[in-house]
C-alpha cells in the first residue's frame, strides 16, 4: 500500500507529460488541415501601393497562385525574396502578398529597392485577414489551385527544395 | 568574428557541462576515484565560460551586427544603447543563455557556500545540477542558437526591439524571474540526491533552505516588476491579469514558499522529509513546465515568444526526463525509519502541514485553470474555451482567507504542542482596532466605504497584528531583533501590506472613458480633468501623439502626460499610460483613439492603495532574501 502512495505522484506527473504531449503532437495537424481544401477566406482590404483601390477575394483572379505573408521587419522574408523573383520571372505562377502588420512607406521602399514579385499586395496593417488565415508569423505561404481551394500552406522560408518538395505537384494537376 | 568566438565557448561549455554531469557519478557509484575531479574548479570554469558567451551576445547587439538573426530580429541601429543591451535578453534565444548563466551562478553559489564533510554528496549534487544544465544548454544550441548567422547578405538594419519592452522595469523584471526559476534547480538536485544517499532529514533540509529562500526573494521581485510593468505599460490599469504565464510564474513561486516553510519544520523537527522532497521537485517541474507552456506556443497570451512546436517537444523531453526520473527514484527509495517526533494538532508542525496544504492545493486549482482549456480542447476535438479571471479569483479568495487566518497565529504556536492560546482575544481585539484605524482613515481619504473591503482589510490587520505583536512579545532587544526576527517581521508584514493593498484597490478603484477636445473640461469623482494640450513629439526611434491633461481637486493641481507613440522600424503602436503616483491614490490616464481631428478619448482610473501591492512584494522579497543571507552566517 505505502508503495502504492509512493508511486502515485510518479503516475499523476507522467500522465500529465502524456497529455501534454499529444496536444503538442496533434496541434500541427490541426492547423495544417483547417484550413486545406477549403477556399479563400473574404476579407475587404486596402492595396499597398494604392490606398484608395479596395481589393477583395474576386480580385485574386488569377489562378493558381501563391499567397505569401511578408513584412519589412521579418527578416526571413527577405531571404526568400529572390527565390519569389525568380518565380514571377520565369512566370511559373502568380505571387499575391499580404503585407502584414507593416510600415506602408517601408514596404513600398522594399518593393522599390529588391522588386516587386506580387501581383498586388494587400495591406493588412492591423492582421485581419492574417487572423483568418491562421497565421504564424511572417513569412508564411499558401497555395491557391485554379478553383480557388488552399491546397497547401508552408510556415517560414520558401525556397528551391520547399518548392519542390510541396509546392510543384499541385502546379501540375 | 565574436558570434562564432560566443558560439563555440558555448559548446565547449555544452561538453564540459555533460562531463560535470557524469564524471562525478562515476567516481561515486562506480568508486573510479581516478576520474576525481574538482568541483569546485569546474564549477568556476563553467560559469566563465557562459559568461563569455553571454558577452559576446551583448558586444553583437552594441556593434548592431545584424548578421547575426537574433541581433537582427530584437534590435535596430536606431534602438538607444541601454536597450540594445537589454535586448539581449528580450526574446527567446537570448534569455535561454541568460537562464543557462544563472543556474551556473546558482550552482557555484551551492558549491562554494555549503559546508558539508560528504563530498560525494555534494558531487552528486554538482551532478545532477550539471545534467540540467547540460540539458539547456542542448536544448540551446539545437533548437534556439542566439548566433546563427544570416549569410551571405546580412540585412542592413534590423527589426527592432517589441516596443513594448523597451521599458526600464521589462529590461530588470526578466533577469529576476530566472534566477528565480533557475534557483530552484538547487533543492531539485539536493532533494534528489538525498534520496539516492538517505541522508538524514534535518541535515539536507539545512542545505535546502538558504538556496529556496533567495530564489523565493528572485521570483517575489521578478513576479511584482513584472506586475508592475503590465500596470503602467499595457495602458488597462490592472495590476494582475491571470494571464497564463504570470500563472507560470505564480505557482512555483506559490510552491517555493510551501517549501521553505516545509523546510524549516523539516530542519528544526526531522519531520515531513518526503513531503519536502517531493515539494522541491514539483517546485523545479514548475518552473519548467511554465517555461513549456510559455515557449511552445500551445498556450496563447501577451507574452510573445517566437513559437515552435519542436522547441515545446524538446523542453517537454527535458522536463519528461528530469522530474519522472526524479520522481522513479522516490517511488523506489525506501525512506525506512519512521519519522519519530510527535506533534499534536495545536503545535507549530501542524501549522506548516496546514499552511502546505493551503499553499499547494491554491497551486494544483491555478496549475488546472492554466491548462484545463488545452485538455478540454485535446479531448473535445478543438472546441476552445478559455478560463478567466473570474475562476481564479473564486479560488483565491477561500485560500488567501484561510492562509491570511493562519498567518496571524502562525508566530504564536511552538513545536510539539502550543500550550496556551490565550492571546487570540488579544491578537483580535487589537486587529480589530487597526482594522477600525484603517476603515476610519480609508473614509476620511475617499469619503466612500465598501463592505466588499472589509473582509480583506480586517484580515490584512489580523496578519500585521499577529506579526508584529509577537515580536513584541518576545522582548527582544534591538539587536536580537534585528538578528533573529528581522526577515520573518519583513516578509509577513509585506503580506499584510500587500493584502491592504488588494483590497482597497479592487473595491475603491474608479474608471471612466471621456471624450474630450484640447480645452475642455469635465468632472470625474472629486477631480475636475481638464485636456491641455495635444503635440507631435519625436523620440530617438518612435514618433508620439502627447497629450497632456490636468486634474484639479481643489487645493492641488497636476499636469498628467500620456503618449500614443508609434514606433519607425516596426510601425507598432503602443499606449504610454500617464500616471501621477502617490501613497494613497494613483491617477492614471491612457490616450484613447482619435475619434475626429481634434477629438480625443482617455481612460481615466483612480487606483488607491495600488502602490501598496508592490511595496508588500517588496517587503517580502527583502524578508525572503534576509532569511536566507541568515541561513549562512548560521554555519
Amino acid at each position: 500500500m505505502k508503495k502504492i502512495i509512493d508511486a502515485l505522484p510518479l503516475v499523476v506527473f507522467a500522465s500529465l507529460i502524456i497529455v501534454l504531449f499529444s496536444f503538442l503532437s496533434d496541434k500541427d495537424d490541426q492547423l495544417e488541415t483547417a484550413l486545406i481544401d477549403s477556399s479563400f477566406p473574404d476579407f475587404n482590404l486596402g492595396s499597398l501601393s494604392d490606398e484608395s483601390r479596395l481589393l477583395t477575394k474576386q480580385d485574386i483572379i488569377k489562378l493558381p497562385a501563391l499567397i505569401n505573408v511578408w513584412a519589412t521587419w521579418c527578416i526571413a522574408c527577405r531571404v526568400e525574396h529572390p527565390f519569389l523573383m525568380k518565380l514571377k520571372e520565369e512566370s511559373i505562377l502568380t505571387i499575391y502578398g499580404l503585407n502584414y502588420k507593416d510600415n506602408k512607406l517601408k514596404a513600398l521602399d522594399l518593393l522599390e529597392r529588391d522588386g516587386n514579385p506580387f501581383e498586388f499586395s494587400i495591406y493588412d496593417f492591423e492582421g485581419r485577414l492574417a487572423i483568418d488565415l491562421g497565421v504564424y508569423g511572417a513569412p508564411e505561404t499558401f497555395f491557391i489551385d485554379k478553383n480557388g481551394l488552399i491546397r497547401e500552406r508552408h510556415v517560414g522560408v520558401i525556397d528551391e527544395r520547399v518548392w519542390e518538395e510541396k509546392f510543384s505537384k499541385y502546379l501540375n494537376e | 568574428m565574436i558570434p562564432e568566438f560566443g558560439h563555440l565557448i558555448l559548446i565547449v561549455h555544452l561538453v564540459l557541462s555533460l562531463l560535470g554531469g557524469t564524471l562525478p557519478l562515476l567516481v561515486v557509484y562506480a568508486n573510479y576515484r581516478s576520474l576525481e575531479i574538482s568541483i569546485k574548479k569546474l564549477s568556476v570554469t563553467l560559469f566563465i565560460l557562459i559568461t563569455i558567451s553571454f558577452l559576446s551576445l551583448i558586444y553583437s547587439f552594441l556593434v548592431d551586427d545584424f548578421s547575426v538573426a537574433y541581433v537582427a530580429q530584437n534590435s535596430n541601429i536606431n534602438l538607444p544603447v541601454y536597450y540594445k543591451f537589454a535586448a539581449t535578453w528580450g526574446a527567446h534565444e537570448g534569455s535561454l543563455v541568460l537562464w543557462i548563466l544563472a543556474m551556473n551562478a546558482w550552482l557555484i553559489g551551492f558549491i562554494f557556500f555549503t559546508h558539508s564533510k560528504d563530498k560525494d554528496f555534494l558531487a552528486t549534487v554538482f551532478s545532477i545540477s550539471c545534467q540540467v544544465i547540460f540539458a539547456f544548454s542542448l536544448f540551446t544550441l539545437f533548437t534556439s542558437n542566439p548566433f546563427e548567422r544570416i549569410l551571405p547578405i546580412p540585412p542592413l538594419n534590423g527589426a527592432d526591439l517589441n516596443p513594448s519592452l523597451q521599458d526600464f522595469a521589462f529590461t530588470v523584471h526578466p533577469p529576476l524571474l530566472y534566477f528565480g526559476y533557475s534557483g530552484l534547480l538547487i533543492p531539485f538536485a539536493i532533494a534528489v540526491s538525498a534520496m539516492l544517499f538517505k541522508k538524514d532529514t534535518r541535515e539536507w533540509a539545512s542545505y535546502s533552505r538558504p538556496w529556496t529562500l533567495l530564489s523565493c526573494s528572485f521570483l517575489t521581485l521578478g513576479i511584482a516588476l513584472g506586475s508592475w510593468w503590465a500596470y503602467y505599460e499595457l495602458g488597462w490599469g490592472g495590476w494582475w491579469f491571470w494571464d497564463p504565464v504570470e500563472n507560470a510564474a505564480f505557482v512555483p513561486w506559490l510552491l517555493s514558499v510551501a517549501l521553505f516553510h516545509s523546510l524549516i519544520t523539516s530542519q528544526n523537527r526531522g519531520v515531513f522529509g518526503k513531503w519536502s522532497i517531493l515539494l522541491s521537485i514539483f517546485a523545479f517541474a514548475t518552473s519548467l513546465l511554465g517555461t513549456f507552456l510559455v515557449r511552445s506556443g500551445i498556450l496563447t497570451s501577451v507574452h510573445a515568444f517566437a513559437l515552435d512546436p519542436e522547441r515545446g517537444l524538446f523542453i517537454l523531453a527535458i522536463l519528461a526526463f528530469f522530474v519522472i526520473g526524479s520522481l522513479l527514484i522516490y517511488s523506489i527509495t525506501d525512506f525506512g525509519h519512521v519519522e519519530e517526533n510527535k506533534y499534536e494538532l495545536t503545535s507549530k508542525e501542524f501549522g506548516f502541514l496546514l499552511n502546505n496544504l493551503l499553499l499547494v492545493v491554491l497551486a494544483i486549482s491555478i496549475l488546472f485553470g492554466t491548462i484545463f482549456p488545452l485538455i478540454y480542447e485535446a479531448f473535445t476535438g478543438g472546441k476552445q474555451i478559455s478560463v478567466g479571471a473570474p475562476y481564479f479569483e473564486i479560488i483565491l479568495f477561500p485560500f488567501a482567507l484561510a492562509l491570511g487566518l493562519l498567518q496571524g497565529v502562525a508566530l504564536y504556536l511552538s513545536w510539539g504542542k502550543s500550550s496556551s492560546f490565550s492571546f487570540l482575544p488579544r491578537l483580535f481585539i487589537e486587529s480589530l482596532s487597526i482594522f477600525s484605524l484603517i476603515i476610519l482613515i480609508l473614509f476620511v481619504l475617499f469619503d466612500n466605504l465598501y463592505l466588499s473591503s472589509f473582509a480583506t482589510i480586517f484580515l490584512a490587520s489580523w496578519i500585521l497584528v499577529g506579526t508584529l505583536q509577537i515580536t513584541k512579545k518576545r522582548n527582544l532587544s534591538y539587536w536580537n531583533f534585528l538578528r533573529k526576527r528581522l526577515a520573518v517581521t519583513f516578509a509577513h508584514a509585506g503580506m499584510a501590506i500587500l493584502t491592504i493593498g488588494v483590497g482597497v484597490v479592487s473595491s475603491y478603484s474608479l474608471e471612466k472613458e471621456i471624450i474630450l477636445s484640447p480645452g475642455d473640461s469635465t468632472e470625474f469623482s472629486d477631480q475636475t480633468i481638464n485636456f491641455q494640450s495635444i503635440d507631435d513629439l519625436l523620440g530617438p526611434n518612435y514618433t508620439s501623439k502627447s497629450a497632456v491633461v490636468s486634474f484639479e481637486d481643489g487645493s492641488e493641481l497636476s499636469n498628467i502626460v500620456t503618449e500614443k507613440r508609434t514606433y519607425l522600424p516596426s510601425g507598432q503602436i503602443t499606449t504610454e499610460a500617464g500616471i501621477q503616483a502617490d501613497l494613497f491614490k494613483d491617477l492614471y490616464v491612457s490616450i484613447g483613439d482619435n475619434l475626429q481631428s481634434n477629438i480625443w478619448s482617455f481612460k481615466i482610473q483612480i487606483k488607491p492603495f495600488i502602490r501598496w501591492i508592490w511595496l508588500g512584494a517588496l517587503l517580502i522579497a527583502i524578508g525572503s532574501f534576509l532569511a536566507g543571507v541568515k541561513q549562512f552566517k548560521r554555519r
